[in-house]
């Protein structure tokens, strides 16, 4: 998968590059905003990671550009501007998700997965927590290597923790992801297919913890 | 000495200074002037009488002069009336003709003198005035003098003088004041505009350095100072505009070598060694973060229509805060009330303030125990943890910017709460700070709640 990088930093970009083509990303690296502008129009990159301080210009105007063109390129921002102003401008111009310098690569990889698995978007693999693993195509979790069998809403518990591994799930986006808009739910339901799913990892083994966070969410981290 | 403190009161004293000044010289002057014309009036009566009474000398064949006064001016100079007088001097000074009973002339003889003469004498204790004009009769050069007793001046003349003052002259201090109350409407009226202005230039400060004093309606005289303030205000706008733009490029400078320096940690093969620096790096971007906030909320204007749900806010940085909390063996919780909680304010600022105060309280609270956030319908959330609390003598220096109680202690910059208080001193909230038992420290930040 052939992704942009978008930044002036020589130094930055070339780490970059190899942090992202470790991950298993083919990169392309620009540093100025004619010439991405000019290299997006002949070009299909699966994403763009923009930096917004370009020795020609603003990123902002590139980013307002493609989605003028109705580009739906996933976007992901890199600012050294992490003021309020900038944030919400950003965003509204068009960007996907935005990272302030500095960033862990741990993080910005973990973003870009996220939009990358965008509904529309091209790509599926695997997500991998210690011994734990799903492969987002197939919806198929596995414990060292052995295919495992959740019901259907275990699974679906299960895939939007892994999609946002690292970050908290509310309880109102599980409720979503798996009974939709429609349809009442009882209050104690989530918690009901959470606590299973967790019974369930641990007696086959999986290192992992689903933590529950009281009032707000749940996530799901390497045991300790 | 008295300073005044406004140009009106000092105008107005002034003023009043003025007015006392004029009305004294004011009546001086026309009371000179009204003796000055009546003494010419006297002056001239006299000077009348003595061309009458010369009119009637006559000079007999034999050298002789003859004085044939008619009925009504011997009538005048009857001793018994006593107020008029006359006597006709002849070149030698002798006396040939007098009114008065011991002969005697009205004013010394003075033979060298002038055609006319205006005279005075005392006699006994009358104060004679009046005039000397010199005739020739015949072939006789005569001198005729007039005269008047001042105790027994014309009455007529007399009252207009006695009353000047009850009459005219009262009239002037009223007619002053009326002057004086007039001009001060007139001066606060000039002033007015530059009373605007100054309402205009209270509003100034490093939150709105947009502003400008108006020009249009400001007195030319003072338009020149106001234009210069203008061009100062531009000059101390640009001055903070380049110091937030250097405070923006000193983060972009900063945090791309930083951005360098954690990819590379990122990329080491010694795991353990890269663990460590990587702390260190994030606890300098965590320091340049808190910088920039302190550098932002110092020029930030709030919009006054902006509201936020204080419960999806604590909700957001509680979720944003766990991961932090879990992975140092801490938990967080969101209690309190289930529904949304408006209450004035920006999100992103609330968010902010809130993430502060639950950085701290991770930061504090003992390993395996849980950080509460509880949110209020009243429009409160407190952030409680598990910690050793702070003490009573300590409760106010937590909140200075750059104060820690362990400086050795890493990861904490004493910005956290400093910007906790602006962001609540921009809301108009409160902050309070108490210990719970049997031991933590629980901050809670009250806002002002909008009833929907």
């Amino acid at each position: 998968m052939r992704l942009l990088v978008v930044e002036d930093n020589e130094q930055l970009a070339e780490l970059l590059t190899k942090g992202l083509q470790t991950a298993g990303y083919e990169i392309d690296v620009l540093s100025t905003l004619e010439e991405a502008s000019a290299v997006l129009r002949t070009t299909f990159y699966a994403g763009l990671i923009l930096d917004l301080g370009l020795p020609d210009g603003d990123g902002l105007t590139l980013l307002r550009d493609l989605r003028h063109r109705n580009n739906p390129i996933p976007i992901l921002v890199l600012t050294a501007r992490g003021g309020l102003n900038d944030r919400v401008q950003g965003l509204r111009s068009g960007a996907d998700d935005y990272l302030v310098k500095p960033f862990a690569l741990e993080e910005l990889l973990a973003r870009l997965e996220a939009q990358l698995r965008r509904p529309g978007s091209l790509v599926g693999s695997s997500l991998r927590i210690a011994n734990l693993e799903f492969d987002t195509q197939n919806r198929q979790a596995s414990i060292d290597d052995q295919p495992q069998v959740l019901s259907a809403r275990e699974t679906a518990v299960l895939e939007l923790l892994m999609r946002s591994k690292g970050r908290v799930v509310s309880k109102k986006q599980v409720e979503d992801h798996i009974f939709g808009h429609s349809g009442e739910v009882a209050s104690n339901a989530i918690e009901v297919y959470v606590h299973r799913l967790r019974k369930q990892l641990s007696e086959r083994g999986a290192k992992v913890q689903v933590h529950t966070i009281r009032g707000v969410g749940y996530l799901i981290a390497e045991e300790k | 000495m008295f300073r005044f403190k406004s140009i009106l009161s000092r105008i107005v004293f002034l003023h009043v200074v003025a007015v006392v000044i004029t009305s004294i010289l004011m009546s001086l002057a026309l009371s000179w002037l009204l003796s000055y014309a009546t003494n010419n009036i006297h002056d001239k009566a006299m000077q009348e009488q003595a061309v009458s009474v010369g009119e009637h000398l006559r000079a007999l064949p034999d050298g002789s002069l003859e004085l044939k006064l008619p009925q009504d001016l011997l009538g005048l100079y009857s001793q018994p009336y006593g107020r008029y007088s006359y006597a006709v001097i002849d070149g030698k000074g002798r006396v040939l003709f007098s009114s008065l009973g011991d002969h005697a002339a009205l004013f010394p003889a003075d033979t060298g003198s002038s055609d006319v003469e205006f005279l005075q004498q005392r006699r006994g204790d009358a104060t004679v005035s009046g005039a000397s004009i010199k005739k020739t009769v015949g072939d006789q050069i005569v001198w005729i003098q007039a005269g008047e007793d001042l105790a027994n001046r014309d009455v007529l003349i007399d009252d207009i003088v006695a009353d000047f003052y009850r009459n005219v002259g009262w009239i002037t201090l009223p007619i002053l004041l009326v002057l004086l109350i007039a001009d001060i409407a007139i001066f606060r009226r000039a002033l007015r505009p530059l009373r605007q202005a100054s309402e205009i230039a209270s509003k100034i400060g490093p939150t709105r350095t947009d502003l400008r004093l108006p020009t249009e309606e400001i007195p030319q005289e003072v338009r020149s100072l106001v234009s210069a303030v203008n061009r100062a205000l531009d000059r101390l706008e640009e001055g903070f505009r380049i110091q937030r733009d250097f405070t923006a490029d000193a983060a972009h400078e900063l945090r791309t070598p930083l951005s360098i320096l954690r990819t590379r940690l990122d990329l080491l093969k010694d795991e353990k060694m890269s663990e460590a620096l990587r702390q260190d790096v994030d606890g300098m971007a965590h320091i340049i973060s808190q910088l920039l906030d302190i550098a932002e909320l110092d020029s930030f204007v709030i919009d006054p229509s902006e509201k936020a749900d204080l419960r999806s806010v604590a909700a957001e940085v509680a979720e944003f805060v766990a991961p932090l909390a879990l992975a140092q063996g801490k938990d967080v919780a969101l209690l309190g009330v289930d529904q949304p909680v408006w209450v004035k304010g920006s999100p992103e600022m609330l968010n902010r303030a809130i993430r502060n105060l639950a950085e701290n309280a991770i930061n504090h609270t003992a390993p395996g125990t849980t950080v509460e956030f509880v949110v209020e319908d009243n429009g409160t959330v407190s952030v409680a943890d598990h910690g050793p609390g702070v003490a009573d003598e300590e409760k106010n220096l937590i909140f200075q910017r750059f104060w820690r109680r362990d400086r050795r202690k890493p990861g904490s910059t004493g910005l956290g709460l400093s910007i906790v208080q602006r962001i609540a001193e921009l809301h108009s909230a409160t902050i309070t700070l108490e210990n719970r038992r049997p031991k933590g420290a629980r901050f809670s930040l009250r806002f002002m709640p909008l009833r929907t």
